[in-house]
């Protein structure tokens, strides 16, 4: 049906559809391991629950707090996982987090070349793309021309750093502050934050249309 | 009083530590990724293997080979892992992008050998 | 064995079909979609799995790559999941194939039969 190759893009119909094989494979598998007490009736609900209280704006407060507060963007730098601790997000197992700063000299990008690693606590679920070959092959390889698609050109004067996870070490980009949000709140700010800024892919921009967000 | 404290925050004498407990590598030490081709799992992309770089950080604490953790190993003995920095120079030899570009990756300590 | 021999098969065992870093790779697509329900379970399944150190992540990995080359290319990234699992569940004696395979057959009968399915 899919492939990593190519993408995998369900008609709008899947979801009310016959279940696929794989789906009732998967209903299947979670009904046994329930009927044998290998895991709890309420489990898989609760931790949906916590799956989608995982999205991008935690990582966008999170960088909004580090732009307004230089104190806590220390702490962020030193400790990632300490620091978004702080703020009331906790990670799974041994999980660790280091943040990686966008300067005027050096531009950090996050991937994962051999599966899919990927921020989750404090950014939800990946996009398809980031788990696809062409991004995969190529952030490691020629992340200026791979970045100049997503229309982010970065100068020969800046470094590149690409990230590779291969560990239990997670990413997250702090990107830079965009120029005039000096008066800005904290949470006008975190408006700005997109999920592909924090992967590295784009800069934080204000949009055209309006000088401020409300 | 504050020096019989201090006296007591000070590291006591010949204490011997066990083999694995403390890093092999600092921080700007250069290091060359192992030239080792492992089948059934790894950790360590084909790209980087044999690979010259410098170790930026020294992760802690010490963790499992997350290699063997893939058969259901979960307990073992602990290592470090480094962040590694790489040139993209050195990874691609028909690099075009900025000399100064480069890979930063985890890798355990058992993959990497003095350079 | 000639060398130009291990260099065409060698790679097959020693590049696992998961790992995608510095391959020859086409333009990149946007490509995005909103996560199906039985997707987001299985990714919960996972998590819970780990949790209890039934299956852990590194352990789900090494079952994705065993999947081989044509079955990481030609399922989807949870269909990846939910078939590595299955298999380490068999290994590790926690379901057997006849039992699955029992119990797919019942779920599939909820959805062409009259009756609602229960989750």
């Amino acid at each position: 049906m899919s492939s990593q190759a190519h993408g995998h893009t369900p008609s709008p119909e899947a979801v009310d559809a016959k279940p696929s094989y794989y789906e009732i494979m998967e209903t299947a598998v979670r009904e046994l391991l329930v009927e044998k007490e290998v895991i709890g009736p309420g489990e898989i609900r609760r931790m949906l629950e916590v799956m989608d209280s995982r999205t991008p704006a935690l990582g966008a407060k999170v960088v909004a707090r580090a732009w307004v507060d230089p104190e806590f963007r220390t702490r962020l730098l030193a400790n990632g996982r300490a620091a978004c601790e702080e703020l009331g997000i906790d990670f799974f197992e041994d999980t660790q987090l280091i943040v990686l700063e966008n300067t005027d000299k050096v531009h950090n990008l996050i991937c994962c070349t051999l599966c899919s690693c990927y921020p989750r606590e404090i950014m939800g679920l990946p996009p398809d793309w980031y788990k696809l070959k062409p991004y995969r092959a190529r952030a490691v390889k020629e992340p200026r021309s791979l970045l100049a698609e997503f229309g982010t050109i970065i100068p020969e004067d800046v470094e590149i750093r690409v990230s590779d996870s291969t560990a239990m070490v997670r990413f997250l980009v702090l990107p830079q502050r965009p120029q005039g949000t000096n008066n800005w709140s904290e949470e006008q700010l975190a408006g700005l934050v997109t999920r592909d800024a924090m992967i590295g892919v784009v800069r934080v921009e204000i949009p055209p249309t309006n000088e401020k967000s409300q | 009083m504050s020096e019989e404290i201090g006296h007591a925050l000070r590291p006591l004498p010949n204490i011997v530590h066990a083999e694995d407990q403390k890093p092999l590598f600092k921080v700007g030490d250069s290091i060359k990724v192992a030239m080792r081709f492992p089948i059934g799992h790894y950790r360590v992309p084909n790209y980087v293997r044999g690979m010259r770089g410098r170790v930026e950080v020294v992760i802690e604490p010490r963790a499992v080979n997350n290699e063997d953790e893939g058969f259901g190993l979960n307990a073992g003995v602990k290592r470090h892992y480094y962040r590694l920095a790489i040139p993209l120079t050195e990874l691609w030899p028909n690099y075009t992008g900025s000399p100064d570009d480069g890979l930063r990756i985890e890798v355990f300590e058992t993959w990497l050998e003095r350079s | 064995m000639s060398q130009t021999e291990d260099l065409t098969r060698l790679p097959l065992l020693t590049r696992l079909p998961t790992e995608m870093g510095g391959l020859d790779a086409g333009p990149f697509q946007r490509v995005e979609h909103e996560y199906l329900p039985w997707e987001k379970r299985c990714h919960a399944l996972a998590n819970i799995l780990d949790t209890h150190k039934i299956i852990n992540t590194e352990e789900k990995r090494r079952g994705i790559e065993a999947l081989g080359t044509e079955l990481v290319e030609k399922l989807s990234y949870y269909e990846h999941w939910i078939v590595a699992f299955a298999n380490i569940l068999f290994q590790k004696e926690i379901l057997t194939p006849g039992e699955l395979a029992r119990k797919m057959e019942e779920v599939a009968a909820r959805y062409s039969g009259e009756t609602t399915p229960s989750k």
